[in-house]
């Protein structure tokens, strides 16, 4: 049989992871501070005697569209979108520096500050921990307020700042819990200018038209892997008929 | 057969389904006294590494990016948003509401403490003050039978004038609970919601002080379900839904094609 049913079968298994991203990007469409996920292929030759048409398609990179996502206003305290290109510093389970645009925060027993999804949010100084507090704000730079327990509520004291850091110029990507990381355990720049909007919350920034569009595409070049298929097993057929003996 | 698509797109579904279970319960208590909405945390599943990056491309390079295949989407928590209701004035002498934070104690019926921000309460026979569900407030106020103008201050002392007397006597003091994380509480049901390891202990004080609220004798706190939000949260989760199926009938129509073709 010939070479170029394997050409086809890879293309479908990039296909079906492809549309694999497509499906987690829709499946996030509501998840706070969610980055799409971008498949791109790369054309492989395999190189040999004869014309060089075999060219696999491999996926390799795998990058996360950094577009800002709808900003959705909660009123709730603790819920915090950034403005432009910052994000915050958290501690992955590793112990390590990651960063996430997920900005609803909540704030532990033990006082921990946590996003969302369960990572400690990083400050000046590590981890930020609240004293037992009636009210907490975070102010537009970042910095956080409280009012102590049984305090002045009209006299705020101040905690720090939140470890905000700029993206720009750096190679970030996301890891296999969703937080992004710098290649080669590097850590991101703080961003004195960073702003964020208390109150709100970073929608997820999948765009559903365009996810429906490259879905429909995807099923589409996977149909016409599928009759390349079949074309050549018919190419094989005719071949094998025109070799065959004649029949008595 | 690789079928991750199929599953990622159920994760999503399974999801938004959880999703607008939550919204329909918050839509339908718009009209619960002291009931605090809820919100779906949404977080990603671990994302699946193909190829990691900083992996070795070949002896000199490095993949600048991996490949990882998201695996879906799951729900991280379901927090409550503890914002104030509106207070709705209702003219009746037993009805509390809290302007602030803070929630009421009651006794459960295993004899632990309860929390409640629903002020609407009644009196037993005894003369006890009680929740609308017959569990008693902690500390126990008794009003003896008699007794006229109860008023309740905004630092919650209780007092009334006793039959055949003409001085107002105290009858005792509510005190209010407040949690370091309120989103922490476990909801048991009946506006209802008890202590847990994340809530934290609860730091009990007279109304009015230590950060905590002060009490509105005469009012009942409305839900704070804004019913257009939660339509238009409807609305998107809807069409979340909506869109994750179709990417379970595109996946299953690709492998039908295969089965046909092949």
């Amino acid at each position: 049989m010939d070479k170029l049913a394997y050409t086809s079968v890879n293309a479908m298994k990039s296909l079906m992871n492809r549309q694999t991203a497509i499906a987690n990007n829709m499946a996030n469409s509501n998840t706070v501070g969610f980055k799409a996920d971008m498949v791109s292929a790369k054309a492989q030759y395999l190189n040999g005697p004869g014309h060089d048409s075999r060219a696999m398609a491999v996926e390799r990179a795998m990058q996360a569209d950094m577009n800002a996502g709808t900003i959705k206003q909660t009123g709730r305290p603790l819920d915090v979108a950034l403005e432009g290109d910052a994000m915050f510093a958290v501690q992955g389970t590793d112990g390590k520096e990651a960063y996430s645009r997920r900005g609803d925060f909540n704030i532990q027993a033990s006082g921990a500050m946590i996003t969302g999804d369960g990572y400690p949010v990083l400050g000046d100084s590590g981890p930020v921990t609240i004293p037992p507090s009636d009210r907490v704000d975070i102010g537009k730079d970042g910095t956080i307020f409280f009012v102590p327990q049984g305090g002045d509520p009209t006299q705020p004291q101040e905690l720090g700042k939140i470890k905000l850091v700029s993206m720009t110029g750096s190679a970030i990507s996301k890891g296999s819990d969703g937080l992004f990381r710098v290649a080669g355990d590097g850590a991101l720049p703080i961003d004195e200018n960073a702003r964020l909007v208390p109150g709100a919350l970073e929608e997820s920034n999948v765009n559903m038209t365009a996810a429906l569009v490259d879905m429909i595409e995807t099923s589409r070049a996977w149909e016409t892997q599928a009759r390349m298929l079949r074309m050549t097993e018919e190419l094989d057929d005719s071949s094998a008929n025109i070799m065959s003996m004649p029949q008595g | 057969m690789s079928n991750s698509a199929l599953q990622v797109a159920r994760t999503g579904l399974d999801a938004q389904n959880t999703k607008m279970r939550v919204i329909a319960n918050n839509l339908a208590n718009v009209n619960t006294t002291g009931f605090k909405r809820d919100r779906a945390d949404f977080a990603t599943l671990a994302y699946q590494n193909v190829v990691t990056p900083g992996a070795p491309s070949d002896a000199q390079n490095r993949f600048a990016s991996g490949l990882q295949l998201g695996t879906g989407v799951k729900l991280s928590g379901i927090g409550k948003i503890n914002t104030q209701g509106t207070l709705q004035n209702s003219d009746n002498a037993l009805d509390m509401a809290i302007e602030g934070s803070g929630m009421f104690q009651v006794e459960m019926p295993d004899g632990t403490t309860g929390f409640t921000r629903a002020g609407n309460f009644k009196l037993t026979a005894e003369g006890n003050l009680v929740t609308s569900d017959g569990l008693p407030l902690i500390p126990a106020i008794q009003v003896p039978q008699g007794a006229t103008s109860l008023t309740i201050g905004n630092n919650g002392t209780v007092s009334a004038t006793l039959a055949g007397q003409s001085e107002v006597s105290e009858l005792g003091q509510i005190e209010l609970a407040n949690f370091t994380n309120p989103a922490g509480l476990l909801s048991v049901g009946n506006n209802i919601l008890t202590e847990t390891a994340a809530s934290g202990p609860p730091q009990v004080g007279q109304a009015g002080a230590e950060g905590l609220g002060t009490i509105r004798q005469g009012a009942l706190e409305q839900s704070n379900v804004n019913i257009v939000e939660e339509l238009v949260n409807m609305i998107e989760t809807q069409r979340a839904y909506e869109v994750n199926s179709k990417m379970i009938s595109a996946t299953d129509d690709m492998l039908q094609f295969v089965n046909q073709q092949i």
